[in-house]
C-alpha cells in the first residue's frame, strides 16, 4: 500500500505541484482546498503526511496544525508546513494558542516558506516519508 | 448574535491595519476570527487589444495584496487569533457577499465608497449596494483623517437610532451581545416633522412622550444586560437629527437598522441608513432584518 499524503492548499498551482511530486515518488495523494474539509479528510483517511498551507478559507493552517497536534489520534501524523508567514511567527502563534489553554505543541517536521522550489519540496517529502 | 467572525474588506488605501486594530476590542466580546478580503476589480486585469488578459498584472496585484495580508496575519496569529484571507478577481459586492456567506461572518467591515459623482450616478455606490444585498450587519468605517474626530474604538459609545422597524429592534439584540465591549449606549428616536405636519403642540408632546417611554423600556433591557443606556427623543429631519444626537452624546459609532424601502425606491429617493452610511462623519453600523428562510437568497 502506498503511503497517503494530504495536500491542503487553496492555491491550485501549489496543489498541482505537490500532487505531481507525490505521484512521481510513489505516494498516494489526497487534496483539500480549505482547513475545514482538510480536517474532515484527515479524520476519515488518517494520512501519513499532511502538506499544509497557512492562510486559507474557513480554517487556517495555524489552527489546523494545533488541532492535529492536540488530538490523541492524530498527533503522530507528520506535517510539512508550506507557510506564507515566517516560521518564527508560526511558532509564536502555536505558543499563543497553547497559552490560551492548550498543551505544548511540537514543531512541524519541516517548515518551508513560500514561494518554495519544487526540488526543496520533493526533498522534504522524501525526508519525512522515507 | 455575537460577533465571532469579522470580514474585513480592504483596498488598502481606504482601510488599513490601524482601522482593524481599533476594532480588536471586540475580542473582549466574542471576536476570535478575522477574514481579510481584497477584490481585484476585473477591469484592472481585463482583456486589452493587442495584449489579451493581463495575467502579469493580476499576479502583481495578488502578490502586493498577499504581502500586506501576511504582515497583518502574522500580527493577529501571534495574538492567538484565527485569520483567513481571500484575494479574488471579480466584482466587489458579489465577491464580498460570497465570502461572507461561505465564512458565515457576523460582521462585514468596509470603507466609505470613494467613487466620484459621475460613477455614483452611473453605477451607484458599492457600499450602498452591499447594504442592500447583505443579510450580515455591515460596518461602514470612516477613517480618522477623513472625519477629524477621534474614534479610538468605534464600539465604545454607540448611538442607536431606533424607528421600531424589525431591523432596528434586531440592532438592539446585536448590541446587547456586546456588553463587554460597549461602555455606554445612547438611544435616539427621531419624530419626523413630516409625520407631525399640522399636529398641535399637545399632540407633538404626546408623541414625544410615548416614544420616550418606549425607549426607556429598551434602556432598561440594556441595563439588565449590563450596559449603561440613555434615551433621547428628537423632532426634525432624521438624517440631520441623528447626526446631531451623535455629536451631542459624543458617540463613537451610529447604529441603524437597514431601510425597509425597496431597492428601486431607495435608489431614487434614498433612505436614512443609506445617507448616514455615506455622508455621516461617524462610523456607521447597519443591521439588516432577520433573514426570512422562506425567501430565496438575494445574495
Amino acid at each position: 500500500m502506498p503511503k497517503k499524503a494530504l495536500v491542503v492548499d487553496d492555491n491550485p498551482d501549489v496543489r498541482l505541484l505537490s500532487v505531481s511530486l507525490l505521484e512521481k515518488n510513489g505516494y498516494s495523494p489526497l487534496v483539500a482546498e480549505d482547513g475545514e474539509s482538510a480536517l474532515r479528510m484527515i479524520k476519515a483517511e488518517k494520512p501519513d503526511l499532511v502538506i499544509l498551507d497557512v492562510l486559507m478559507p474557513l480554517r487556517s493552517g495555524v489552527r489546523l496544525y494545533h488541532e492535529l497536534k492536540t488530538a490523541k489520534s492524530l498527533k503522530d501524523i507528520k506535517v510539512i508546513v508550506l507557510g506564507e508567514i515566517a516560521k518564527k511567527a508560526f511558532l509564536r502563534s502555536q505558543k499563543a494558542l497553547t497559552e490560551s489553554g492548550g498543551a505544548d505543541i511540537p514543531e512541524p517536521e519541516i517548515y518551508l516558506e513560500k514561494p518554495v522550489e519544487p526540488e526543496a519540496l520533493a526533498e522534504a517529502i522524501k525526508k519525512v516519508l522515507d | 448574535m455575537e460577533i465571532k467572525k469579522l470580514l474585513f474588506v480592504t483596498k488598502f488605501e481606504q482601510l488599513g491595519f490601524d482601522s482593524l486594530r481599533s476594532l480588536l476590542n471586540l475580542r473582549d466580546g466574542a471576536l476570535e476570527h478575522v477574514v481579510f478580503i481584497n477584490v481585484i476589480e476585473r477591469d484592472r486585469v481585463a482583456m486589452r487589444r493587442g495584449t489579451g488578459y493581463q495575467k502579469d498584472e493580476e499576479a502583481r496585484l495578488r502578490e502586493a495584496a498577499n504581502i500586506r495580508f501576511i504582515d497583518w496575519a502574522e500580527n493577529l496569529f501571534e495574538q492567538g487569533m484565527e485569520v483567513g484571507v481571500y484575494i479574488v478577481v471579480g466584482v466587489l459586492v458579489p465577491e464580498v457577499i460570497k465570502a461572507s456567506r461561505k465564512e458565515d461572518a457576523d460582521l462585514i467591515v468596509i470603507g466609505r465608497s470613494h467613487k466620484g459623482v459621475l460613477e455614483h450616478l452611473y453605477s451607484g455606490s458599492d457600499v450602498i449596494e452591499l447594504l442592500r444585498r447583505s443579510w450580515t450587519p455591515v460596518l461602514v468605517y470612516k477613517h480618522l483623517s477623513e472625519t477629524a474626530i477621534s474614534v479610538e474604538e468605534p464600539f465604545d459609545r454607540p448611538l442607536l437610532a431606533i424607528d421600531w422597524s424589525p431591523s432596528s429592534l434586531r440592532a438592539v439584540e446585536y448590541l446587547k451581545a456586546l456588553k463587554d465591549v460597549v461602555e455606554e449606549i445612547n438611544l435616539v428616536h427621531v419624530v419626523s416633522e413630516e409625520d407631525l405636519n399640522g399636529a398641535s403642540a399637545t399632540a407633538i408632546s404626546k408623541t414625544s412622550k410615548e416614544a420616550r417611554k418606549k425607549l426607556e423600556k429598551i434602556c432598561k433591557d440594556f441595563e439588565v444586560a449590563g450596559i449603561r443606556a440613555k434615551e433621547h427623543v428628537h423632532v426634525g429631519d432624521p438624517d440631520d437629527e441623528i447626526e446631531k444626537a451623535a455629536k451631542d452624546c459624543q458617540a463613537t459609532l451610529i447604529v441603524l437598522g437597514s431601510s425597509a424601502k425597496t431597492a428601486w425606491v431607495e435608489k431614487w429617493l434614498g433612505s436614512t441608513p443609506q445617507k448616514i452610511a455615506e455622508e455621516s462623519i461617524y462610523p456607521t453600523l447597519i443591521v439588516p432584518p432577520e433573514r426570512d428562510p422562506q425567501k430565496p437568497a438575494a445574495n
